[in-house]
């Protein structure tokens, strides 16, 4: 049997959190000076959701790691500093639409906050978030979820995935979290005895398909053992070393702190979005710089995604969602840069 | 075409240059490429989808480009724009470069489209622009072009903004501006943001605040656009690089509006024109000072 919930019982259940106070944060669409685009945004009204399949243009991450955070507040009188604490309540949010490989993102980004230090800020808002994330209908050529083991039906990091069928959606349930979500919401999803048509996204599924293949044991093996490769000197040169495609990915996690004054004696110390690709990320005060060019940088983000966290934590640190290549101005293309090396790895299979 | 691969080929092959920069097709579209090898000229191209600036890889901050050596660089007229800035302000030697002249019939926003030229995909800074090869130019390449007639007035939007009063510009700009992650994309791509240490890294004192918040992304913005006046070369790369859709050309192309204005002075290929930043005129307005 399975659960369905039609697109006006979505919008109902959608009323009833935003009358209880909860956070509700959805696709929206947007138009700026002619240029159309959709965002993860706060909604007031269930119409403002757009769940056509069009991808946010900055991932979801933005929900639990907002670019800044304030940590304390800070007065400072004659020597003695006074600290005010953070909030650590978080306000109960819901995200409606989320993209399967941004939902994904979330669990793996989870291993690094909980690595050597507990970080109270990503789980607080991990705690009171609840994810339902809508499977993809469409896709485009930067597309690469299933290269990465994930699918555009995947329910990582979802509490529920709700699958279109028609004008309503099938309901997965995936976690405790999600059980709850139905459990007050039971009278709307139905149980409905039509038998399943067949994966809804395997025409999806094979369009992604064809844009990358990757063995990512094999590339990670590569990736170990060519630190220093000409390779590297070539890809890098286009890149203009910004920070846009660590911004818009949905697993860069790295921040910056600072101490930000608000006035005389008083001030804030913010965590703000950072980005190894800028060569202020590695400048240390002497001067030096250990990652010398784009190349060392440009190397460093493929190194981090496909061979540091996975043999740190047997996670790749991507979900192909393909962001990073749309943002990119200057054509950066991670999947043709993946193939790439993924060509040198089959080529070097029997040396290593 | 052709014409453009035997020139690149000739140059790498006598040795003139050790590299050329000019444009190759990918899997989405065209994008920037570094050609060291004769036999790689045949990857070069150039049509209405070669938007991006190629001179902001001539910047002196670019080390890895600058280990190529010599290079030639394949250039617009608008793009020869960028070249002249950067010799006008020091940080660049004619003599060291060679500048593949391309006529240009107009190119679209966008890269990747798959359209033809035409009013609907023209970038806006074609509005207008005559298509002729830049005087700076050491050849010349392709048959001249015609520029598609534009859709309608290329400071339209402006004018619009200008209408409004200070209180909803401010509001929109605040919204506009609220999306701004600090990626600094904009400054990336920019040609003339050459500097090898940036105002906005500087932290003691902490001029610009590096959060984005509202106050810190006004603050970043607005200070790169006021450090662009009579200096940007009017690509309008940075809007198009903004991963947080910020109409930033609105800004430059209104201090270039009041650079003309006051000072007479527009963006040009023209390396001997003094820029305003750096020449001192009697007749300078000067109401300002007390």
């Amino acid at each position: 049997m399975r659960r369905m919930l039609s697109r006006t019982d979505l919008d109902a259940l959608v009323r009833d959190l935003l009358g209880a106070g909860t956070r509700v944060i959805a696709p929206v669409r947007r138009k700026v000076q002619g240029r159309e685009f959709v965002e993860y945004a706060p909604v007031q009204n269930p119409e403002e959701i757009a769940l056509d399949g069009s991808q946010p243009v900055r991932p979801l991450k933005q929900v639990v790691f907002p670019p800044t955070e304030t940590l304390f507040n800070y007065k400072q009188d004659k020597g003695l500093v006074q600290i005010q604490e953070a909030p650590t309540t978080f306000s109960d949010t819901l995200v409606i639409g989320a993209r399967p490989c941004d939902a994904a993102a979330l669990e793996i980004v989870d291993r690094v906050m909980d690595w050597d230090y507990h970080d109270e800020f990503w789980f607080g808002h991990r705690q009171a978030t609840t994810v339902v994330a809508v499977a993809c209908t469409d896709s485009d050529e930067s597309c690469f979820c299933t290269a990465v083991g994930l699918s555009p039906e995947s329910t990582r990091g979802a509490d529920w995935l709700l699958i279109p069928a028609g004008s309503s959606f099938e309901v997965r349930v995936v976690t405790p979290k999600g059980e709850a979500l139905l459990e007050s919401n039971k009278s709307r999803c139905p149980e409905s005895d039509v038998p399943e048509a067949g994966k809804a996204s395997s025409a999806v599924e094979e369009k992604v398909r064809a844009n990358l293949a990757m063995n990512p044991a094999k590339l990670q093996e590569w990736l170990g053992a060519h630190f220093e490769h000409p390779l590297w000197q070539k890809i890098a040169l286009r890149c203009h070393g910004c920070g846009a495609c660590a911004f818009v990915c949905p697993t860069c996690h790295c921040f910056d702190i600072v101490d930000e004054l608000e006035g005389v004696g008083r001030g804030a110390r913010r965590r703000n979005w950072d980005a190894c690709q800028p060569a202020l990320f590695t400048l240390h005060g002497s001067g030096h710089n250990p990652r010398k060019d784009q190349s060392a940088r440009f190397r460093q983000r493929v190194m981090h995604k496909f061979s540091i966290y996975p043999s740190r934590f047997g996670e790749i640190l991507c979900t192909g969602c393909g962001r990073c290549i749309r943002v990119c101005a200057a054509g950066m293309d991670l999947i043709a840069i993946l193939a790439e090396i993924g060509q040198n790895a089959e080529e070097a299979g029997s040396t290593l | 075409m052709e014409e453009l691969r035997e020139l690149a080929k000739k140059l790498l092959q006598e040795k003139q240059v050790n590299a050329v920069v000019g444009y190759e097709c990918d899997r989405r579209g065209v994008r920037p490429a570094f050609v060291d090898d004769p036999a790689g000229c045949d990857r070069l191209v150039f049509d209405h989808r070669c938007v991006q600036n190629l001179p902001a890889y001539l910047s002196p901050r670019r080390t890895n480009v600058a280990g190529l050596g010599r290079l030639a660089v394949v250039v617009k007229q608008c793009d020869a724009r960028a070249v002249a800035g950067l010799i006008r302000e020091s940080q660049l030697k004619r003599e060291n470069l060679v500048l593949i002249g391309v006529r240009c019939g107009g190119v679209a926003a966008n890269p990747n489209e798959s359209r033809e030229l035409g009013a609907e995909t023209l970038a806006l800074r074609c509005y207008g622009c005559s298509g002729t090869e830049t005087a700076m130019a050491d050849y010349v390449v392709g048959e001249p072009k015609t520029v598609p007639a534009a859709g309608g007035d290329r400071d339209a939007r402006l004018a619009e903004i200008e209408k409004m009063s200070p209180e909803e510009r401010l509001a929109l700009w605040k919204e506009w501006l609220s999306r701004c992650t600090r990626c600094h994309a904009c400054r990336q791509v920019c040609p003339m943001c050459f500097c090898e240490r940036c105002v906005a890294e500087k932290t003691q004192p902490n001029w610009i605040e590096s959060s984005p918040h509202i106050q810190g992304n006004f603050s970043w913005n607005v200070t790169r656009a006021l450090h662009l006046a009579g200096r940007c070369v009017d690509c309008g790369e940075c809007e198009r690089a903004c991963p947080a859709q910020i109409p930033l050309g609105l800004l430059n192309r209104k201090l270039a509006k009041i650079m003309s204005a006051r000072y007479g002075f527009a963006v040009t290929d023209d390396p001997s024109t003094p820029a305003p930043i750096g020449s001192y005129r009697l007749d300078d307005g000067q109401e300002f000072i007390l």
